[in-house]
């Protein structure tokens, strides 16, 4: 690894490192006013980071973050207060319980956006309009809290200012020293947050983002991380509220209003979305820009240049500064993705794979069948599933065949649970499933490939296989090592590190069904695998079909009847929703039905 | 409770709900032909309000004030569609990121203009009386206002070449290019379209909520929640919500107090986006 790699792959850390250390030198010899101005830009940042991690990473767009931030802010402040005037140390306390007070109430929100499952604009427009409502309430909410003073319009004043020796409230840091502090908390909750978002927790959370079905087909609970994640950013938010008030020892209402929401996606973009550093980059220039504008914090047509700024940045800009910079220094490295292009044949070892499936076995439990009772399903006056009854069961495999739009997909989405059945009762192993949503059915051992490839695009190929693995498992160790075996059945060694999306579309189907191997399904259903396969791999293919059914229940829908026949198990007609006929396929070849309806004659059409 | 006092309340419970759905209509028009939400909705508005104010200011009368604010807000819509939206195709929440920079353009730029305290033109000085109570005839007008605009936006879109060009466009993107149906125009002349709706909503309000640069932010976030919980049939949908949540809030508060109102207006659609996670015409048939 050269020099340059090197540096880039650690850039998250070592540049931040870099950057507090500077800033904390610089804290000892710059114009105090500048440090006082500076360190309200680390607040925004701190506060552009919080929307990071829920719009970059999560890939959900909140313009709920001023909200965290103004309540964090007035708790934190109520609390200051109060403990100061108890003689305590405000901060030692403000600041846990602003974060909390953003934590409690991103968790709330986030609870009703992602338990209802709501569409993405809904939940957009809902983060908006709670800043909104807090913003009108704000106006007009006065209470006296122990010794805190909230009064509507004219604000919290007299919020303690940044102590951390003295208990005489009178004896505060000066801009220097606060500067310093506010660097050292700031600096640690980036630290911690990366830490975060580039461990499991983080790549489970990428996985979301980037295809949140699949994600939930390795059988991740995705509303539970889309939760957590949501009230970890709102604890960040909200710390950077009790920091804010701590700074300026006054809170008004302002701080719900839209102008300061505008911002926080700003400071984003322009330092880069997805980057977490990029945030307080993003502040910094924009804080900057505004101060040596001759602004100040506070400009007198800051609104209108940021408005125009947004629309440029969307327009034009979209990767900001650091997604800029990192973009061009990629390409100057020795691509890791070079590799995929160089990539061998799939052969599938057998006995490695009958090894695995054994262990899968002893660990999990033997096969389970899959039986559907009167599924129906109907979209409008369409009738998809029509009273669909079939037990599948280990031994052979299952095919399920009918011309186009008999059904077949429909039917095994609703086995899988992302259409919900109209009627009739679907179980697992005797498990009934019917209600269930989808990962608690894979939790139960079902395993999914649905028609396109479904990988991580943006993931290497190893944590594609990784992510599946450890969704199992729950154990590190245990999912490299399984990622390795599979990954190694795959022939794709050396793409190991190449992103997935590099991958041709026949290597992401075989990614995507190793995948789905890594979670040692106990039932596996397979929407057109062979769909884009050359006839080398889609001999491959069948042969480890035919080797999965002996260990698990296997379906397969598919159109290639050549594939079935090679697969020598048992075929389901459907036709208009309902089994039309069944059998092996050379009796289903020389049956005229099944001709009729697949050549569209009068009979049966 | 007597029915005189109960016919009052209903009456004004439906204008305001007719207000909110004046304001709202452009925005769903927007929404459910190009799936853009424009959230400077709220602030097209304002500048068809301040057209109109500035128009009555120059001596022209109130009536013929509405045509300028339409015209106005429909040539900066049509600009704004050409030199934002248009790049933004299929990004909703770039479009939503530009257009609410834009809000605060526009917000700017009139409080840089007209100041931010503005005089309110009177209210036509009609009314109708119920046994013992007096109600004020402008904002009973709004409810036939509303009905006129739903009634022409319904026929623009199914009498129109433009609205079968714009159904088409919607319905089915790439037959409907592949038939040489330019969406790209149609777009514009829809945005447009959506825009001058606001400009109307703006002038025709008027004498009921005076202009103000804020007024925006104020009067349309009940229309971004209507047309939220609509989801994707939107007009239909639209015309639904915000009746029924506006009117619902009105009577709660008239009943109670204005606070209760709105809490009774965002604990409703919490409620419907928590059993319509999608918006309550996610499984309808219909399109518009």
């Amino acid at each position: 690894m050269t020099l340059s790699e090197r540096t880039y792959t650690s850039a998250g850390w070592l540049f931040p490192a870099v950057a507090t250390a500077a800033a904390l030198a610089a804290a000892t010899v710059v114009d105090p006013y500048l440090a006082y101005v500076a360190t309200s830009w680390l607040i925004f940042g701190l506060l552009g980071l919080s929307l990071d991690i829920v719009w970059g990473r999560g890939g959900f767009l909140s313009l709920g973050q001023t909200a965290f931030y103004g309540l964090g802010g007035y708790v934190g402040g109520v609390v200051a207060i109060n403990v100061a005037a108890l003689g305590s140390l405000p901060l030692l306390w403000s600041l846990p319980a602003g974060a909390l007070c953003g934590a409690i109430a991103a968790f709330a929100l986030g609870a009703v956006i992602f338990l209802a499952r709501m569409g993405p604009l809904q939940s957009t427009i809902l983060s908006y309009t709670s800043t909104l409502l807090l913003w009108s309430v704000s106006q007009s909410f006065a209470l006296t809290a122990g010794a805190a003073t909230i009064g509507g319009d004219n604000g919290m004043s007299n919020i303690p200012g940044y102590a951390i020796w003295s208990r005489d409230p009178a004896e505060t840091l000066g801009p220097a020293g606060v500067f310093a502090v506010v660097t050292i908390i700031c600096a640690a909750v980036y630290f911690i947050t990366r830490w975060l978002m580039t461990g499991t927790f983080g790549k489970v959370v990428d996985c979301i983002r980037i295809d949140i079905q699949k994600a939930e087909l390795l059988g991740y609970d995705v509303r539970k991380y889309q939760i957590a994640s949501f009230a970890y950013a709102g604890a960040v938010a909200g710390l950077a509220g009790a920091m804010f008030g701590a700074w300026s020892n006054y809170l008004n209402p302002s701080i719900f209003s839209v102008q300061e929401a505008l911002l926080v996606p700003i400071y984003v973009l322009v330092g880069g979305l997805g980057t977490l550093a990029g945030a307080f980059v993003g502040a910094v220039a924009i804080g900057g820009l505004s101060f040596w504008l001759g602004g100040g914090a506070v400009g007198g047509q800051t609104t209108l240049v940021l408005g125009v700024v947004l629309v440029v940045l969307v327009l034009f800009l979209r990767n900001g500064i650091l997604g800029t910079i990192g973009g061009i220094w990629a390409q100057r490295l020795p691509g890791r993705d070079a590799a995929a292009k160089e990539a061998g044949a799939v052969s599938i070892d057998t006995d490695v794979l009958e090894r695995l499936l054994e262990d899968a076995a002893r660990q999990f439990g033997p096969a389970k069948p899959l039986v559907t009772r009167d599924t129906f399903k109907r979209f409008g006056g369409v009738v998809s599933v029509n009273k669909v009854s079939r037990t599948f069961a280990p031994g052979q495999p299952f095919s399920l065949i009918g011309p186009n739009g008999a059904g077949k997909s429909s039917y095994l989405k609703t086995c899988i649970g992302i259409y919900p059945p109209d009627a009739g009762c679907i179980s697992i192993g005797g498990a009934d499933v019917s209600r269930a949503p989808i990962f608690a059915r894979v939790r139960n051992g079902l395993g999914v490939k649905n028609q396109k490839p479904q990988v991580f695009g943006e993931l290497s190929v190893f944590d594609n296989l990784w992510v599946a693995a450890f969704a199992r498992t729950r154990r590190r160790e245990a999912a490299d090592r399984i990622a390795d075996q599979i990954l190694t059945m795959l022939g794709l060694q050396h793409q190991s590190g190449a992103a997935a999306a590099t991958l041709s579309h026949g290597q992401q189907q075989w990614l995507d069904i190793g995948m789905v191997l890594c979670l040692a399904p106990r039932v596996v259903l397979l929407d057109e695998p062979a769909a884009g396969m050359t006839n080398a791999e889609t001999r491959e293919l069948s042969s480890l079909v035919r080797t999965l059914a002996r260990h698990m229940t296997a379906v397969v829908v598919e159109h290639d009847m050549e594939f079935i026949r090679t697969l020598n198990g048992h075929v389901t007609v459907l036709h208009q929703g309902a089994v039309f006929a069944e059998g092996d396929i050379d009796a289903l070849r020389q049956n005229d039905q099944v001709l009729d309806i697949y050549l569209g004659r009068r009979r049966h059409v | 409770m007597e029915p005189d006092y109960l016919a009052t309340v209903l009456l004004s419970s439906v204008s305001s709900a007719s207000i909110l759905l004046i304001a709202t209509i452009g925005l769903a028009v927007v929404f459910g032909l190009m799936g853009v939400i424009n959230l400077a909705h709220g602030e097209f508005l304002m500048i068809g309000a301040y057209a109109a104010l500035t128009a009555t200011q120059r001596g022209l009368p109130f009536a013929l004030a509405i045509p300028v604010a339409v015209v106005i807000t429909m040539l900066i819509g049509a600009c704004v569609e050409v030199l934002i939206i248009r790049r933004l195709y299929g990004r909703l929440f770039d479009t939503m990121l530009a257009t609410w920079g834009l809000s605060m353009i526009f917000y700017q730029l009139a409080v840089l203009i007209f100041g931010t305290v503005t005089p309110g033109i009177g209210m036509p000085q009609f009314g109708i009386t119920i046994g013992r109570y007096s109600l004020a005839g402008y904002p009973l007008l709004m409810i036939a206002v509303a009905a006129l605009m739903l009634a022409f936006v319904y026929g623009l879109l199914t009498r129109t070449v433009y609205g079968m060009k714009a159904r088409a466009a919607i319905q089915q993107p790439e037959i409907a290019q592949a038939i040489g149906i330019e969406s790209a125009r149609v777009n514009t002349m829809t945005f447009a379209i959506g825009c001058g709706l606001a400009g109307f909503a703006g002038a025709v309000l008027l004498p009921i909520v005076p202009a103000t640069p804020a007024m925006g932010f104020a009067f349309v976030v009940k229309a971004f929640l209507a047309v939220v919980v609509a989801g994707p049939v939107a007009l239909t949908g639209s015309a639904l919500t915000a009746i029924g949540l506006g009117g619902g809030a009105s009577l709660t508060a008239s009943f109670l107090t204005s606070v209760a109102g709105d809490a009774v207006f965002f604990v409703a659609t919490a409620a419907l986006l928590w059993l319509f996670p999608l918006g309550i015409s996610a499984s309808w048939r219909r399109r518009m």
